[in-house]
């Protein structure tokens, strides 16, 4: 590759940039170091003999057929055809929100989860979460039975002690729950407030939506829950709010949807909205900004106020802001956003992370409402279900009584506050001057262990439940499955609390639902549970006024504003964790971070200039050490590792939490640093002036940012929307490089469509499909649900830190990462990689025993049958995408603890579980094309095995959020597929290989503002 | 100085040669034929929990394939019936029999009753009964004459050759869809029809990889 190239370079890493000796010497490796030695805790000579054993004994085992036994039903339910999928509309609740969803069950195990097309929320999409949700389910840690003490007990037991402990209804008690939506606990909730004389209730999530409503509160005087609608709007300005990151928004989903189809360029003639992040992290939303500023959390304040101070003169209604003067009354951008605010007016969106002050949550609304998006581009929501006060301070209230002993019997549902309540309330201290805690939860978690009775929890793909989505749409959860360890659900256990009794949740679900359905309930019942969906209302629209005090709140509020100088601590939710709850959940944990890319920990992330002042060293590669730093933040401190992001403000340190759990299960145990204990009820996003200081140790970090690196070639294609409307074929080869594609020149003079071909290209017979997919890189946000998808419909293991460490990870589909630009502030960009399909494949010409080969259909196919594991094929791939089991992962895996059975129920039947020794990738989906291709030939009466247009789908085209993957046949000209790869901006990756992959890309485009140019 | 090897000496390179030459051939042919599935699973007959004879049933009452096994038009797997379906005639006729006192057994606390399964393919192979007999591979060219079988046991090999034999000749073999549970069906001009079959149902039996193996 002698060409310069003409788009700027692309970098993955700081070491990338730099291009050091070190980045050399990694990149020139086929494989990172390590990664194809035995050096793990197993010696290799050891090694060797247990393999020789185990050889011995399979040798003599295969002499022996496996007897395998077949118990049919004793009466078969209606309608059972063993063999086909059988789908369930259900929901998935996150907080107080449900998502849609529809599950594959397989002789009556629930097998995939995907999103529900009728559903608002979902629109056919999952987050990440959704996906993973479903080996939450088959976790063997989940706590199995109650413990009273501690010791073993039963529900009967529970029931029974309720019924005592209960029958004095003047007890002083105390609820805590998380956020639920649920219509059926609300109206339990109501029962129980109603029965216990002295009860009190507290809703606590660590991150919830308070701010946001005591926002509202200040400028509408009513709590009212904000819905941005990115779809309506031409402009939107995200002040540090990650609104596509399922962990920062429990709207993700439906925002990712919008976001993107406004976004969604067909032809030059169509129209982006033009989007502006503020933030000081590199957020993933941020990462899909036109322009993204750096600024410290703590300085979003003054530079919301600066905005709505120039806002103040040309609008209405900002009056009490015109006086404010700060550090960004003369900022440059502040000049910009108002004016892109006031062209559009009504069809913009302004917000702010939800962690963030109520008062800027106020201001916002101001804002929004002075510009006429309030009632457009942005609505404003009554709840049926919101408490009156703001929880965290209701919780506060509720440790000093408990402090005090005015507190006889605390009730937690769901929530757990030992471990993510502020630090400074000591909820564990708490909790031991109440006389009786009763905890319902998932694992024996934190609290578990300080109650006195810890009940477990059924997951939700076990339990009836119902709720309303984000904006309203109410629904039932559906169970798929009897608790598998024999748990209860919320509604469950606090009808138990209330009442005494044991009754199910289907009845309790019902008993609510008839107060919806008049007449008719059993065919209105029926009509929910099959759609998933009851109605796609909304909760009801309030029409805004500003209210009479926020003049003088605002007036104080922006007087009170002042300077935070010195270093800040930011703290958010994890990316793949959230608060924690998904710690013990061994696909998120693997799931690199969408921006940093690492793997299995949390770290603090700062900018290369505060490192360079703290003297601290830029990351290595591979197999990283890096510098453990301590925190201090008042007389709190915490001691983690420290990872430089490019694109971070300065003298900003973010942190995660989520992490350094222990006693909850194999794989939440000793992974990453708790950083709770940093988090106060005064600094519940950030604390300023904080110190740091190196303590000389050092840390090894998994990180994939530079695995299957592919070295500075222009891979990632992408232009402004005035560039690509004058030069509409830039992602062309020629368009990207000064020079054109070798041998098409010689292969025009032969008449011939494509250069020269060492290897014949395979026929493909007329009968069959060709299959192909396009990858529109302007609609993929980066979120990463696609690999989670993948793993969850194709059996991929997880293989630990060690082993990702080492280059060893198993995703079929890899989000690559790029940054371009200088490393204090870079754009960056996301590329989704699965296997190429070339139709000239480079691995099929290596493999000497041909396990891999291509398929009349077009795809290149792996046989792991076949396969004797040489690796040439994985040498070969110019692209990175094969993967090879070093080690018996998947057994290790499935064969874990003391019922395996139970992880194993989450495999998918109609995919192969690969052994040591074998290579393996993406496939397609395989198993669904070859089901929709029987399907269609016994549909046809055998006249065609190709399965009409979007017959099939493939797990990650299915789950994506952003519908940046299409996925279909290319002898059909009218297919989707076909037609996107028919667009200008499509191309492909190394195309001077000569590969020609099935795979394409369509190149990105930004909608940049000429005067921020 | 004396002859250190006697003369029988001469021959016994040559013996030691043929005696390789055999001795190997023998252990080729023994692996070849020993080691191949046509001798390891073919005629495995496992003893079933129940005596249940597809000889009296499919054989001398002449039950179709499918009053059981129903769902082999629509599914990849041909389903083991359930108890129900026993209890459809077994509730009126030969209550008093010791081995139907299992079925009514499995009836009554509504537990299944264990099978043992007879014919197995590898976790990687993928077959499908529809995609099969939905184009007229009888249930007979796979299983045997079932009709015969007082014990259900595995006739044919089940091997990739074996399979890819009909792939590469589906008209060897293919029949009209309607007779596909018909046991002994037989044509003369087999080879012609099924050449028509081939044409009529558009049989592009997979000869790549991916067709049953992913």
């Amino acid at each position: 590759m002698s060409e310069e190239q003409k788009n700027p370079n692309y970098w993955k890493s700081l070491n990338e940039l730099a291009q050091n000796e070190e980045y050399k010497r990694y990149a020139e490796r086929e494989f990172q170091e390590n990664a194809s030695e035995l050096n793990d805790d197993v010696s290799r000579r050891s090694f060797l003999r247990i393999m020789g054993a185990s050889i011995a004994l399979a040798g003599f085992a295969s002499c022996r057929r496996p007897v395998q036994k077949i118990l049919p039903y004793s009466k078969q339910p209606e309608d059972i055809v063993h063999g086909v999928p059988r789908y369930y509309a259900s929901s998935q609740p996150f907080q107080d929100a449900l998502t849609g969803i529809v599950v594959e069950s397989r002789e009556g195990r629930p097998n995939k989860i995907e999103g529900n097309e009728m559903h608002q929320a979902s629109r056919g999409a999952t987050s990440i979460f959704g996906q993973a949700e479903l080996l939450g389910l088959y976790d063997p840690d989940r706590s199995r039975y109650p413990l009273q003490n501690g010791e073993q007990s039963t529900y009967n037991a529970f029931r029974k002690f309720c019924n005592d402990h209960f029958s004095d209804a003047g007890r002083s008690i105390a609820f805590i729950s998380e956020a639920s939506s649920s219509p059926t606990f609300h109206r339990l909730r109501e029962q129980a407030l109603d029965r216990f004389s002295d009860a009190r209730w507290v809703t606590y999530e660590p991150f919830g939506e308070d701010n946001a409503l005591a926002g509202t509160e200040i400028a509408f005087g009513e709590r009212l829950r904000t819905v941005n609608h990115y779809g309506e709007a031409s402009v939107v300005v995200a002040l540090d709010d990650d609104f596509m990151n399922p962990a920062a928004n429990k709207n993700s989903v439906q925002n990712t949807k919008d976001f993107s189809a406004v976004r969604r360029v067909q032809s030059a003639e169509d129209e982006m909205i033009r989007f502006y992040a503020v933030e000081s992290t590199f957020t993933l939303t941020g990462s899909n900004a036109d322009h993204r500023l750096r600024l410290k959390s703590s300085e979003i304040g003054p530079f919301l106020y600066a905005l709505a101070a120039r806002l103040s003169g040309p609008l209405e209604g900002l009056a009490s802001y015109s006086g404010f003067t700060g550090k960004f009354t003369d900022h440059e951008w502040i000049e910009i956003l108002a004016e892109e605010l006031m062209n559009h007016r009504g069809e913009s969106v302004l917000t702010v992370g939800a962690e963030h002050r109520p008062e800027l949550h106020a201001t916002v609304a101001a804002i929004n409402q002075a510009l006429g998006n309030a009632g457009e581009s942005v609505t404003y929501h009554r709840l049926p279900y919101l408490p009156e006060q703001d929880n965290s301070l209701s919780l506060a209230a509720l440790v000093r009584e408990m402090n005090d002993g005015a507190i006889d019997t605390v009730v937690m549902v769901g929530t757990n506050p030992v471990y993510t309540a502020p630090a400074d309330l000591n909820f564990s201290e708490a909790i031991s001057n109440v006389e009786t805690s009763i905890h319902l939860s998932d694992y024996v978690d934190e609290t578990s262990k300080n109650a006195t009775w810890h009940v477990n929890r059924a997951h939700f793909l076990e339990a009836w439940g119902d709720g309303y989505s984000f904006t309203g749409t109410r629904s039932v959860v559906q169970p798929l499955i009897r608790p598998l360890f024999s748990g209860v659900s919320a509604i469950e256990f606090l009808n138990t609390v209330v009442t005494g009794e044991e009754t199910g949740g289907h009845d309790l679900v019902r008993r609510t639902w008839r107060q919806y359905y008049g007449t008719n309930f059993q065919q209105r019942w029926n009509r929910v549970l099959h759609d998933g969906v009851d109605t796609d209302g909304h909760f009801p629209e309030i029409s805004t006024r500003i209210d009479s005090g926020f003049d003088r709140a605002a007036r104080q509020f922006t007087a009170e504003e002042m300077d935070r100088d010195g270093m800040e601590l930011v703290i958010r939710p994890d990316s793949t964790l959230f608060d924690g709850r998904y710690a013990n959940n061994g696909w998120l944990q693997e799931l690199p971070d969408p921006m940093t890319k690492i793997t299995w920990d949390n770290v603090a992330l700062i900018s290369k200039n505060t490192a360079d002042r703290l003297s601290i060293q830029q990351a290595g590669l591979g197999s990283v050490s890096v510098d453990i730093i301590r925190i201090t933040a008042g007389d709190r401190q915490i001691e983690l590792p420290v990872w430089i992001q490019p694109g971070h403000a300065d003298d900003s340190i973010t942190i995660t939490v989520g992490y350094g759990r222990e006693g909850i299960g194999r794989v939440a145990n000793g992974t990453g640093v708790d950083t709770y204990p940093m988090r106060t009820t005064d600094h519940m996003l950030f604390a300023t002036g904080v110190g740091v200081e190196k303590t000389g140790r050092h840390y090894k970090i998994a990180c994939t940012q530079d695995h299957h690196s592919m070295e500075g070639r222009s891979l990632m294609r992408y232009s402004t929307i005035e560039a690509y409307r004058q030069n509409p074929d830039f992602a062309s080869y020629e368009g990207s490089y000064n020079a054109e594609l070798p041998g098409e020149k010689y292969a025009q003079e032969k008449g011939q469509e494509h250069p020269l071909a060492m290897f014949d290209p395979p026929d493909y017979p007329d009968h069959e499909p060709q299959w192909g997919m396009a990858i529109d890189l302007n609609a993929c946000v980066g979120c990463g649900a696609c690999t989670i998808a993948c793993q969850a419909e194709n059996n991929i293991p997880v293989v630990g830190k060690k082993e990702v460490s080492t280059g060893r990870e198993m995703h079929w589909i890899r989000t690559d990462r790029y940054f371009e630009g200088d490393v204090d502030d870079p754009r960056a960009l996301h590329q989704p990689v699965p296997c190429m399909h070339c139709e000239l494949a480079p691995c099929e010409q290596v493999c000497p025993v041909a396990a891999t080969t291509h398929s009349d259909d077009g795809m290149n196919q792996m046989t792991y049958n076949r396969c004797i594991g040489t690796r040439y094929c994985l040498n070969n791939c110019p692209y990175k995408v094969r993967r090879f089991n070093f080690f018996n992962y998947t057994d290790e895996f499935l064969t874990s603890g003391s019922d395996p059975e139970v992880i194993q129920m989450a495999m998918n039947p109609d995919v192969t579980v690969r052994f040591r020794g074998v290579m393996e990738k993406c496939t397609y989906c395989v198993q669904r094309v070859n089901r929709a291709k029987i399907n269609t030939k016994v549909e046809t009466d055998g006249a065609s095995v190709r399965p009409p247009d979007g017959t099939v789908k493939t797990a990650c085209q299915q789950v994506c959020p952003a519908e940046a993957i299409t996925f279909g046949d290319l002898t059909d000209e009218e297919s989707t597929v076909s037609k996107a790869k028919r667009n200008e901006r499509n191309y492909l990756l190394l195309e001077e290989l000569n590969t020609r992959p099935r795979t394409s890309y369509l190149a990105k485009l930004t909608n940049p503002n000429p005067k921020l140019a | 100085m004396g002859q250190i090897f006697p003369k029988w000496a001469n021959r016994v390179p040559r013996r030691i040669l043929i005696a390789l030459i055999i001795l190997s051939t023998a252990s080729v042919a023994f692996v070849w034929y020993f080691f191949s599935p046509e001798y390891t699973d073919v005629g495995y007959a496992p003893d079933q929990p129940i005596p249940y004879s597809h000889k009296i049933h499919a054989g001398k009452l002449d039950l179709d394939c499918q009053y059981c096994h129903t769902d082999v038009f629509k599914s990849k797997m041909a389903n083991v019936p359930p108890t129900e379906t026993c209890m459809n005639c077994h509730n009126q006729i030969r209550t008093d029999q010791p081995t139907i006192q299992q079925v009514r057994d499995s009836w009554e606390k509504d537990e299944p009753i264990e099978w043992t399964r007879v014919h197995h393919l590898p976790d990687y192979v993928y077959f499908s009964h529809k995609a099969h007999v939905n184009v007229g591979v009888g249930c007979e060219t796979c299983h045997g004459r079932i009709d015969r079988m007082e014990v259900v046991f595995q006739k044919e090999p089940l091997s990739m050759s074996w399979c890819l034999d009909c792939h590469r000749n589906p008209e060897k073999y293919l029949r009209p869809v309607e007779e596909v549970t018909t046991m002994g069906y037989k044509v003369e001009n087999q080879i012609e029809l099924g050449r028509k079959l081939v044409a009529k149902h558009n049989v592009h039996a997979p000869e790549y990889c991916q067709g049953c193996h992913y």
